[in-house]
């Protein structure tokens, strides 16, 4: 008999473990990170009898997970990349709303700009058409320097954001380091036995820490786990923690950088590609940088063409006209590594060939190197370095102030600055220059009939430009010019001198006189209006074949791509990490039909028990009864 | 394949997030009438919205310049009338004082009224438009271009022409200026023109004069001699003879490719001389007309003077009078050409306009479509999530 009372009890007690294990699943149904758990039950092995052996009931051998560790890493690594395109996203798309379909405004306000003056050539001496074109040009530099500020200001957001995340990466990983410490006394106080519990609550820290940095990990025999960043750069090793920290860029004091705690002057940003973190940096090197840049090249462009002709024109009072906007031309940063204070001078010489890119000039066994700072890949130079022969690439010539220390680095920024900077640096209407510098006139004594053009300024800095040249015919095909010289007249080919240039045609007669001069007082005169007009669709970037507006277009472009593209990589990755997800809530999930059968199922395998344990007892007492004559 | 009950949450959450965010994009754009309203929604047309916005508006610029350069090229018209009427009245006056039957009195009050045509047209070249500009200065608007001096007037402006953009590459003058309106006027018959040597006593007065064979013209100067008062030779400037006849007043000398008519008796060692047309001041012609007039015919000799003074004068006013025609005839054709480039703008701006509706406007057929199929998506979407988490066993234990 002793052997049903022993088997009964043995069923009620791992029926019952049994039942708390379902419970404990359907409480924490929505735990996250909870793996589902079995009760692993095992006949027990009898005593060896003589006769037939019969069972000795039922034990609990174990409470075990249903965890799969492939679909864990899976998951991991998913929601790494996820996490990723989630706050990359989060960056594009504001640069979209930022930039969006005007460029910020910008658009407009040069629409607004050249029309101004085109208006400005239909009436030059009005104060109002003036007064007009300097508030467009305001409009402009406004349109530049709230969008640049606005994309600085996801810089800011971005160095905020890494700071939170590295705090939040490092007490992540000393909660790992100290579950693992807890797992392994667990593991040893239950004899063996995995305290589950621990390992759910580690894995899910594994797997929050997987959002914020792509991590790899592995599992060491004693059941502790080790999580690695970047190259493999230590994050936890058991027990113990290298704690991530945030560091000045070497060229740049205002934007953070990722290091480790162990070797805190060697960034490893660069190795940090996934995660919400990988997704900030990105979201800095892709997205914010190159926008901000690109904004700075229309400055540039705007800045160098609108002041180059006014330059090259007179204003009401009969002088060169000023520059009508100022704004900050490259910049060469030193890094903070660098072992002597040479400086390097940048200076654009051909603004065709200017790009939004960044460049590092480096310094290293006698020879310089310049790569570019985004693909680190080589770009081709010439010169050495010094003010006659300067280091010159991609229209920019650098000028070093003394041969730098081997290894001496420095950030060439062609456009950075330049949208933050851009200005209007004329205040008085009158200083538009809208008349041409030079006029020209035929002497009315001239008995022949060719005509002379109104003229060209080619190189307006000429000091002689203003200077009154007398063209006379010494005979119908050659001329004199300011009495000196005999040149071959060809009808309508360029007469060059003192930096203009002026065609004569038609048929001139001997003694026909032709007069360049100053245009002085030319105040009706509206060609240099009609030539800064004109330069909304004049070609002055990439080699001349993109136009102020054109740049324009091609940044609403470009910014609406990427995050067009961004938005598409997150909508695939959700469903990467969806199916992800799904592979291991298949698996460690709580079903909880599943469970409310298992219920039943326990329920009433303990009920039969219970009901084996009545029936023992009642043959006993029948027994018993029988012997004490009680039963008759 | 398992499926848990909170996975059907988490998926079905995400599932309404994409779905009330395509909707409320719908919306949006059903709201705004635009087809997108961020670059990321449709990247290439927005860079094309961009460009099409410009090239409109530089359009509209070419408009309205055209409607500025007209405005100042009808100020200029107008003066260019008043011009040839002015012109015309000194023609009359001309031929008035050349009747050669006036009395001293009459001749004065010629002079008085010639002297108040060159008045008006003083003022017409000094005409300023509507911002106080003068037209006829070149470049130098805020200069007043002509005032009168003792042989005729000054010119203070210069021989600039101010330019309007009407199309991208296409520029048309807005003004002509006082050298070329006023100045630059051919003497004679615009070939060349004749003069009575100062020194003639005869009564010899010149006619009609012009090109005949314009192929054996040589231009250069010429002297038409007189060695009898009936014999005359031509002379060229190395004083070689290249003609010879005999005159009868009223005779037409022709010699290389040109001819003269000349009536009255030279005298013998009278000379008339030709020289080639040169650019002459409307004014000094006025001034020089006036001049002669006021000097009056006291003497038969002083008639003959009188009378090729004005004839030359006549020349010369013909000649003004042909030259305005031409600018005015620039000017209208400009006008034209201003009016013909704003038919083509008008058209041009309604197809830009038309490429950036079809590329930003938004259809909103297919827009509603979508709406109406969002709509019913997520009310879907909503019901069968309650229904199906009714579904548990935990309801039948």
């Amino acid at each position: 008999m002793s052997d049903v009372f022993g088997i009964t009890i043995s069923a009620l007690q791992a029926f019952q473990t049994a039942l708390s294990v379902t419970s404990n699943n359907i409480a924490n149904a929505n735990t996250p990170g909870y793996v589902r758990e079995t009760a692993e039950l095992t006949n027990a092995v009898p005593q060896s009898s003589g006769t037939a052996p019969i069972g000795a009931g039922v034990e609990v051998a174990g409470i075990s997970r249903a965890f799969n560790q492939l679909s864990a890493n899976q998951l991991n690594s998913s929601q790494s990349s996820l996490g990723q395109l989630n706050s990359l996203q989060g960056y594009t798309s504001q640069i979209d709303n930022i930039v969006g379909t005007t460029a910020g405004g910008l658009s407009g306000a040069l629409q607004n700009y050249y029309g101004a003056w085109s208006t400005l050539a239909n009436d030059p001496t009005s104060t109002a058409a003036r007064q007009a074109l300097l508030t467009q040009a305001q409009s402009v530099a406004t349109a530049f320097q709230s969008t640049n500020s606005q994309l600085q200001g996801l810089n800011t957001n971005i160095n905020a954001g890494i700071t939170a995340d590295v705090t939040q990466i490092n007490s992540l990983a000393k909660s790992i380091a100290s579950l693992n410490q807890q797992v392994a006394v667990g593991t040893a106080d239950a004899g063996g036995q995995p305290p589950n519990d621990l390992i759910d609550q580690r894995d899910q820290l594994v797997s929050n820490l997987s959002k914020l940095v792509g991590i790899s990990t592995t599992t060491e025999k004693s059941g502790a786990v080790d999580v690695f960043v970047g190259n493999g750069q230590p994050l936890v090793l058991n027990t113990t923690t290298t704690a991530l920290t945030t560091i000045p860029n070497q060229f740049n004091a205002s934007q953070l950088e990722v290091s480790t705690t162990s070797n805190a002057s060697n960034p490893i940003s660069s190795q940090i590609t996934s995660g919400d973190l990988g997704g900030l940096l990105a979201a800095r090197t892709q997205a914010v940088v190159p926008a901000i840049n690109q904004l700075g090249q229309i400055a540039i462009a705007l800045n160098q063409s609108a002041n180059a002709q006014q330059n090259a024109g007179l204003d009401l009072s009969g002088n060169f006209g000023a520059n009508l906007f100022s704004a900050a031309g490259p910049s060469a940063a030193a890094s903070s590594n660098n072992t002597d204070n040479t400086t390097a001078a940048v200076s654009i010489t051909n603004l065709g060939a200017v790009t939004a890119n960044n460049y590092v000039l480096r310094y290293q066994g006698g020879a310089y190197s310049l790569t570019d700072a985004s693909t680190g890949s080589a770009v081709a130079f010439t010169g050495s370095g010094t003010a006659a022969s300067p280091l010159s690439a991609d229209g920019l010539s650098i000028v070093l102030s003394g041969t730098p220390a081997s290894g001496d680095q420095f950030l060439i920024q062609p456009t950075a600055q330049a949208a933050g900077s851009f200005s209007v640096a004329l205040t008085n209407t009158s200083q538009l220059a809208a008349a041409g510098a030079i006029r020209t006139a035929a002497a009315n004594t001239n008995a022949g009939s060719a005509t002379i053009s109104s003229g060209t300024v080619v190189t307006p800095s000429n000091p002689n430009l203003l200077n009154t040249t007398t063209i006379a015919f010494t005979s119908a095909t050659t001329y004199s010019i300011n009495g000196a010289g005999s040149f071959a007249y060809t009808p309508g080919s360029n007469i060059a001198q003192n930096g203009w240039q002026v065609q004569i045609s038609g048929t001139p007669a001997t003694g026909d006189v032709f007069t360049v001069q100053s245009n002085a007082g030319g105040t009706g005169d509206n060609r240099n209006a009609l030539a800064s007009a004109s330069q909304q669709t004049q070609g002055v970037l990439s080699n001349g074949t993109v136009s102020v507006n054109g740049a324009v277009s091609a940044l609403i472009t470009g910014i609406g791509g990427q995050a067009q593209q961004v938005n598409t990589a997150q909508t695939a990755q959700t469903a990467v990490n969806s199916q992800a997800l799904q592979n291991v809530q298949s698996v460690s999930g709580v079903n909880l039909d599943e469970e409310a059968a298992s219920l039943l199922k326990w329920q009433q395998a303990y009920q039969a028990s219970a009901q084996a344990l009545t029936i023992a007892n009642s043959t006993f007492t029948f027994f018993m009864d029988s012997i004490n004559g009680t039963y008759s | 394949m398992r499926v848990t009950q909170s996975l059907n949450q988490t998926q079905f959450l995400t599932a309404l997030d994409t779905l009330e965010s395509n909707l409320s994009q719908t919306q949006n754009q059903v709201s705004t009438g635009l087809a997108f309203t961020t670059p990321s929604q449709n990247p290439i047309a927005a860079g094309s919205v961009n460009n099409y916005d410009q090239v409109l508006a530089q359009s509209k610029q070419y408009t309205a310049n055209g409607n500025s350069a007209q405005t100042s090229l009808q100020t200029e018209g107008t003066a260019l009338t008043q011009l040839q009427n002015q012109l015309q009245s000194l023609r009359s006056l001309a031929l008035e004082a050349n009747s050669g039957i006036l009395t001293g009195e009459d001749l004065t009050g010629i002079a008085t009224q010639a002297t108040q045509i060159q008045n008006s047209l003083l003022s017409l070249a000094n005409t300023q438009d509507g911002n106080g500009q003068y037209i006829f200065s070149g470049f130098a608007t805020q200069t007043q271009p002509f005032a009168l001096t003792a042989g005729g007037a000054s010119y203070a402006g210069d021989q600039g022409q101010q330019q309007a953009q009407i199309a991208a590459g296409q520029t048309v003058a807005s003004g002509d200026s006082g050298d070329t309106v006023f100045n630059q006027i051919k003497t004679g018959n615009g070939s060349f023109s004749v003069a009575a040597n100062g020194g003639n006593t005869g009564t010899g007065i010149i006619g009609a004069s012009s090109v005949t064979g314009a192929a054996g013209y040589t231009g250069g100067n010429f002297s038409i001699a007189f060695t009898a008062p009936n014999t005359y030779n031509v002379l060229n400037a190395a004083n070689a003879v290249v003609a010879t006849g005999t005159y009868a007043s009223g005779q037409t000398i022709t010699y290389g490719g040109a001819q003269v008519t000349l009536t009255g008796q030279p005298a013998s060692g009278d000379s008339f001389n030709v020289a080639p047309s040169a650019n002459q001041s409307l004014f000094t012609t006025v001034q020089n007309l006036i001049t002669a007039i006021q000097g009056g015919a006291g003497s038969p000799s002083g008639q003959t003077n009188l009378n090729n003074a004005v004839a030359t004068a006549l020349n010369n006013i013909d000649q003004a009078i042909s030259h305005t025609s031409t600018v005015q005839a620039s000017v209208g054709g400009r006008l034209n050409t201003i009016t013909t480039q704003q038919s083509v703008d008008v058209s041009q701006q309604t197809q830009l306009q038309q490429s950036i509706s079809s590329l930003q406007g938004l259809d909103y057929a297919s827009a509603i479509t979508s709406l109406d199929s969002q709509n019913t998506t997520l009310s879907a979407a909503l019901q069968a999530y309650t229904q199906t988490q009714g579904l548990t066993l935990f309801k039948y234990l």
